[in-house]
């Protein structure tokens, strides 16, 4: 019907079957809000209707961003564009929204009277990464980073009755603010010495008017890259990222810390290497020096955290730096590699985050190291996935980590940026001192350890509330939960949690050992980009 | 079967049996895991035999074979398969690695009975083996990375296995870090030779090699030194050497296995694998003789004065892969494996004989503390004087050829070579001095309390647990040897795995006999067809001055030490307190500890706090504001965190870099 009056008010051409992923993932968002205003049920089943909606949404949106696979073409007036770089970055999204839905599912969030306003946010938020992954245009390009960022900004709050919930959404709000005007500014300044807002426009005004070493483009070009240099947590730009990291609620912090970062990259590709391509000699060098900071500031930051969601995020600072290594060179391999990566980094981060998220819920330590503990003994099913997103991390052989790293290394020595893969390998040196002592705290020490037992109590008080402790099992005084009982892993954690783990897990292991499934994903991404 | 099949299945079993032992270990009743382990590695090395009957069907330059289960990486830029290369030399290594494994698997099972982790040992050691053999099957250089930092995780497992022991921890970390050091030379010297020959493939890379590399230039030469940096790593060469000896916080077998047959070859075997590279890049080659020749020389030197066992059979080690680190350097390849693999019979014996000792003495390791052990322990004793014999290089032993072989080709390159000929015949006699020091004062003599207890009939328990290298008490539960332990050559396993690796200390060295025969030779000669150094002509005065040179040296340091640790016991004490300098110097190991430690470990621990001050102080100042800010439960908290300065000194760092970034930019343009 409503297609027939489109059809007959003889509008703009729009091709519905390109954007059918960007409408199926809005639509969801109001169902879901709907689904929440209904009257309340009083059963635990019927707050999870929601989530199962937002399951559904997210696949129907999977399966239609997989028939577009093989599209190549401008949409709604060249606004959006869908081409392999979107079609892979978007199933990386959903992929990784899936999980942090099974997550969020049953946190305290998620089954609270704002349980719907979490998935629609959720999705909204989605729908802005796949405007701004897909965008080649600046203004589409703001709009999906603003599109992005503000749901975000509450899904950070979402606990409002947890202060330090409050305090990262304020925060994350007020950063994420100021990349938002940088980022606004340096599009400006663009388009002013461009006179052009489409990326194509852009590119022919840099080639056909040399504006490659024009200030003012340049001036732009800076902003717009340290606008996204917020948004990716590259460092020094990255100093929100662990207060943030640790206030939001746990499935929140997994679903930023992947979608995030495959949105931002993603965009950041096809503006530098797009629209930017012409300039790449100078900006380059500079992405270049970023990602080298960024990987050194993350990895030795990261030393030391007591916190898992804090290691986490100085961890996903680091990885950013890696990543960034496959813009720089802004070729069909490292578009590729920093895809490949992407994913790798989708899989190893959900499992890491499910396990911080299964522990929260059954201890009281919260996501604190010592948590983790004793866990191979007492939940060997939750601690191989932990183990294995570890060593993934840090680039372990036979995990997909290594895989990505290894690729996104090539990528850097086949265009002359070798030592910026020499950076990459001693950053995973350095890395190895604070993945390798996770590893060892669940398998080398015992939960009831005799070192720093005394420090516990104080440990336990006054913590500000762990994500969801209100709604696990009972807090239980520390020791009680003891070794000698092992329970299947299940019983008191959920057990979508422990499917996540385990599923990411077994991908980092699989894709890892078998990676050609990755290599065939990431294959025709490049296609279509102005690459060097 | 085809070679290649028999080589996966190499690789395959010690993988089963690891995951059969990890992932079943509550099931597995009694010592079953340490016979799963056992015969997983025992089949590995019948299919390594398989591929070696396989391959000797095949004429010479039919035998390098390379296999591949899919690809791994198969996309632009990449292309590597998960292969592996088939050929005599990975055959030979495979052989050694999983014969020698065989029988420290056997002779762990009794050692380890009372020890809590059994399962969790074995499991670690089929991962070790299984490491291992990939390393050396590897067909490309990627597996081979995997199998290099697998070796390098496997060792950390092991040597920290007894996790409570404060100093096991301790040395497992730093073998692995120094490890982890080596493995970025090795990975960064890949992509040094692959941005060159552009494929990942071990023999696609030599058969490009010498079109793409000058002799001698640049890259090739840089790319061999950071080879290099791997293999010192691996194999313990100086200056990367300060993990071996601290690695002997391990029980005794992983000792055994570490650093007899597996782990510290990989250097060896590295260098050799890659001799078309080296080949063509002289001067790593001299750097890897010298770094050899220095380390056989310091370690021998070291071995002299330590009085902890193993760490003196530590010394050994290092002091013989410098011998073999040389001797593939300066291209006297059959001779350097020769070695290694005699090495591998005789070190794994001493290790296990060293074991039995220790049992003996319920976990004690000061050769201060033992004495007149030859009559409670005539087994151990027979196989200790086995070892001792063939790693001095007394004729007929195994170590005798083997090493006056590398020494000999040493010599045939003549010029400045000569030097290290000499140091090599200088570490021959101070081989013989230390590993006679260790059999005098552990064996003979007045027996200790410990060996009159034995001889009785009764085997010596220690009361409480203490740390051999500490003294401190320990824990019970984890650590040898508990209580229970009831082992010291009384085992049938472990008499058959000393008994076994005598036989092949004694009798290797007649697979290469000077003029008779050259089994070793002739069988890896299809490896190095394309070596210009491979064939080395003897010269006859060289060849017999060589022999009785070393006859005469090991001769007289086993007479040295009779006279000095039987006759004389007191000079010791005299020489001590005369050289005091240099005991201390000798005793302090050449102070390479202290030097890392002054050099490296402080700036880095420094710089790193400082880093961590610097962004964390911030953060740390705003969480405990925040904190507070909770407690007080104020209404107004989030303002206060906006004023908290945590959000001020945020926004500071963010416009100093949104400056640095601008500035960067206007500057180009």
């Amino acid at each position: 019907m409503s297609a027939a009056l489109l059809g007959a008010l003889s509008g703009p051409h729009i091709e519905f079957a390109g954007l059918s992923p960007l409408i199926a993932l809005l639509g969801g968002a109001v169902v879901v809000l709907l689904a929440g205003v209904l009257p309340p049920f009083e059963a635990p089943r019927a707050r999870l209707l929601p989530a199962a909606l937002a399951l559904g949404t997210i696949a129907i949106a999977l399966g239609l961003t997989i028939w577009q696979w093989h599209a190549q073409r401008s949409l709604a007036g060249s606004a959006l564009r869908i081409d392999g770089l979107a079609v892979v970055a978007d199933v990386v999204l959903l992929v990784g929204a899936i999980g942090a839905v099974l997550l969020a599912a049953r946190s305290h969030a998620g089954r609270s009277r704002s349980g719907a306003e979490l998935y629609a946010l959720l999705l909204s938020s989605l729908a802005g990464m796949f405007v701004l992954i897909g965008a080649q245009s600046t203004v589409i390009l703001f709009l999906g980073f603003e599109l992005l960022s503000i749901p975000l900004y509450v899904l950070c709050a979402i606990e409002r009755e947890r202060e330090r919930s409050l305090e990262a959404g304020l925060k994350y709000l007020i950063i994420g603010s100021i990349g938002g005007a940088t980022l606004l500014y340096g599009l400006a300044l663009i388009y002013g010495i461009s006179g052009q807002t489409s990326f194509a426009g852009i590119a022919q005004a840099i080639a056909a008017r040399e504006l490659a070493t024009n200030a003012m483009l340049l001036g732009g070009v800076a902003l717009v890259m340290v606008g996204f240099a917020f948004k990716a947590s590259v460092a020094p730009f990255h100093q929100w990222t662990p207060d943030v990291y640790e206030g939001a609620p746990t499935p929140i912090t997994a679903f930023m810390a992947v979608a995030t970062k495959v949105a931002a990259l993603g965009a950041l590709l096809r503006l530098f290497d797009v629209a930017l391509i012409g300039a790449q000699p100078t900006w380059g060098p500079g992405l270049a020096a970023l990602a080298a900071v960024t990987i050194i500031v993350g990895n030795v930051g990261a030393l030391g955290q007591a916190s898992m969601k804090r290691l986490l995020a100085w961890s996903a600072v680091g990885q950013a730096g890696y990543m960034l290594a496959g813009v720089v060179v802004s070729t069909r391999l490292g578009v590729r590699a920093t895809l490949l990566y992407l994913a790798a980094y989708l899989f190893m981060n959900l499992a890491a985050f499910a396990v911080v998220i299964a522990r929260e819920r059954e201890s009281d330590l919260g996501d604190s190291l010592r948590g983790l503990r004793g866990l191979a003994a007492s939940r060997p099913l939750l601690a191989w996935p932990m183990t294995l997103a570890m060593l993934g991390l840090a680039g372990i052989p036979a995990t997909v980590g290594f895989v990505g790293k290894f690729y996104l290394i090539d990528a850097a020595a086949a265009n002359g940026y070798t030592w910026l893969g020499v950076v990459i390998v001693i950053g995973s040196m350095i890395s190895l001192g604070y993945y390798l002592p996770v590893v060892a705290a669940m398998w080398m020490r015992s939960e009831r350890s005799d070192e720093g037992a005394d420090e516990a109590p104080s440990l336990r008080v006054p913590r500000p509330g762990g994500a969801s402790a209100a709604d696990g099992p009972l807090p239980t005084i520390a020791g009680a939960q003891e070794t000698a009982e092992p329970q299947p892993a299940g019983a008191a954690t959920h057990p979508e949690v422990a499917l996540v783990a385990l599923l990411a897990g077994a991908a980092t292991l699989f894709f890892g050992i078998v990676p050609g499934p990755l290599f065939d994903l990431v294959s025709g991404a490049g296609r279509g980009l102005g690459l060097l | 079967m085809s070679a290649t099949t028999f080589g996966w299945l190499a690789l395959l079993f010690p993988l089963a049996g690891c995951l059969t032992t990890a992932l079943l270990f509550r099931r597995l009743p009694g010592r079953s895991a340490g016979v799963i382990a056992t015969a997983a590695i025992f089949l590995a090395f019948l299919a390594s035999i398989g591929a070696l009957v396989a391959i000797l069907g095949r004429s010479g330059s039919q035998r390098e074979l390379v296999s591949s289960l899919w690809n791994y990486a198969v996309t632009a830029g990449v292309n590597v398969r998960m292969s592996i290369l088939i050929d005599p030399l990975s055959i030979f290594m495979m052989l050694v690695v999983s014969g020698v494994s065989t029988l420290i698997h056997l002779y762990s099972i009794p050692y380890m009975d009372s020890d809590r982790g059994f399962a969790r040992y074995f499991s670690y050691l089929n991962f070790f083996v299984f490491s291992m053999l990939l390393l050396v099957a590897a067909g490309n250089f990627i597996l081979l990375i995997v199998g290099w930092a697998f070796v390098g995780a496997a060792s950390y497992f092991l040597i920290s296995f007894w996790y409570r022991r404060r100093t096991a921890t301790q040395a497992g970390i730093k073998a692995f870090v120094i490890n982890v050091f080596g493995d970025v030379g090795l990975v960064l010297g890949t992509f040094f030779i692959f941005r060159h020959t552009g494929t990942m493939e071990l023999l696609g890379s030599f058969h490009v090699a010498p079109h793409v590399f000058a002799k001698g230039s640049a890259d090739v030469t840089a790319g061999c030194i950071l080879l290099l940096i791997g293999a010192f790593a691996k194999s313990a060469q100086i200056p990367l050497h300060t993990w071996l000896p601290d690695a002997m916080e391990g029980p005794t077998p992983v000792s055994a296995l570490i650093h007899a047959a597996t782990m510290v070859t990989a250097g060896v075997y590295l260098i050799a694998r890659m001799h078309t590279l080296f080949e063509l890049a002289p001067a790593a080659q001299d750097v890897g003789a010298i770094v050899g020749a220095l380390t056989l020389f310091v370690a021998g030197t070291i071995g002299l004065v330590q009085t902890d066992i193993k760490r003196v059979i530590a010394y050994s080690t290092m002091s013989q892969i410098g011998y073999m680190i040389m001797g593939v350097s300066v291209g006297a390849y059959a001779a350097g494996l020769f070695h290694l693999m005699t090495h591998a019979f005789f070190k794994a014996l001493l290790f296990m004989a060293a074991g039995s000792i220790i049992g003996a003495m319920a976990g004690e390791q000061s050769l201060e503390k033992m004495g007149g052990f030859r009559r409670a322990l005539p087994f151990t004793y027979g196989c200790f004087l086995i070892g001792g014999l063939a790693l001095s290089g007394v004729p007929p032993f195994s170590g005798f050829f083997s090493k006056d072989e590398i020494l000999l080709v040493t010599a045939e390159r003549g010029d400045w070579h000569w030097a290290l000929y000499v140091i090599g015949y200088i570490g021959a006699l101070l081989t013989a001095l230390y590993t006679f020091r260790m059999i005098f004062r552990a064996f003979h003599g007045k027996p200790v309390a410990e060996a009159r207890e034995l001889e009785s009939g009764h085997l010596h328990h220690a009361d409480v647990p203490r740390n051999p290298a500490t003294g401190e008490q320990e824990d019970t539960d984890v650590g040898f040897p508990g209580p229970a332990h009831a082992i010291a050559e009384r085992s049938g396993a472990m008499r058959v795995a000393m008994g076994l690796l005598a036989l092949g200390a004694i009798g290797a060295g007649l697979l290469q006999i000077p003029r008779t025969d050259f089994v070793i030779d002739d069988f890896l000669a299809p490896s190095f067809a394309g070596s210009k150094l491979y064939t080395i002509h003897e010269h006859t005065s060289t060849l017999a001055a060589g022999l009785v040179i070393g006859t005469l040296l090991s001769l007289s340091g086993i007479a040295l030490a009779y006279y000095i640790w039987v006759r004389r016991p007191t000079l010791p004490a005299i020489a001590r307190e005369r050289a005091g300098a240099l005991y201390t110097l000798l005793h302090r190991k050449w102070y390479f500890d202290e030097a890392i430690e002054a050099l490296i470990v402080r700036p880095a621990a420094i710089a790193g706090s400082f880093a961590r001050q610097s962004f964390e102080r911030v953060v740390i100042e705003g969480a405990i504001v925040g904190g507070a800010q909770t407690l007080a439960g104020a209404s107004s908290a989030l303002v206060r965190a906006l004023q908290s300065g945590l959000l001020r000194a945020y926004a500071t760092m963010l416009a100093l870099g949104a400056a640095a970034v601008t500035l960067y930019f206007l500057l180009r343009a």
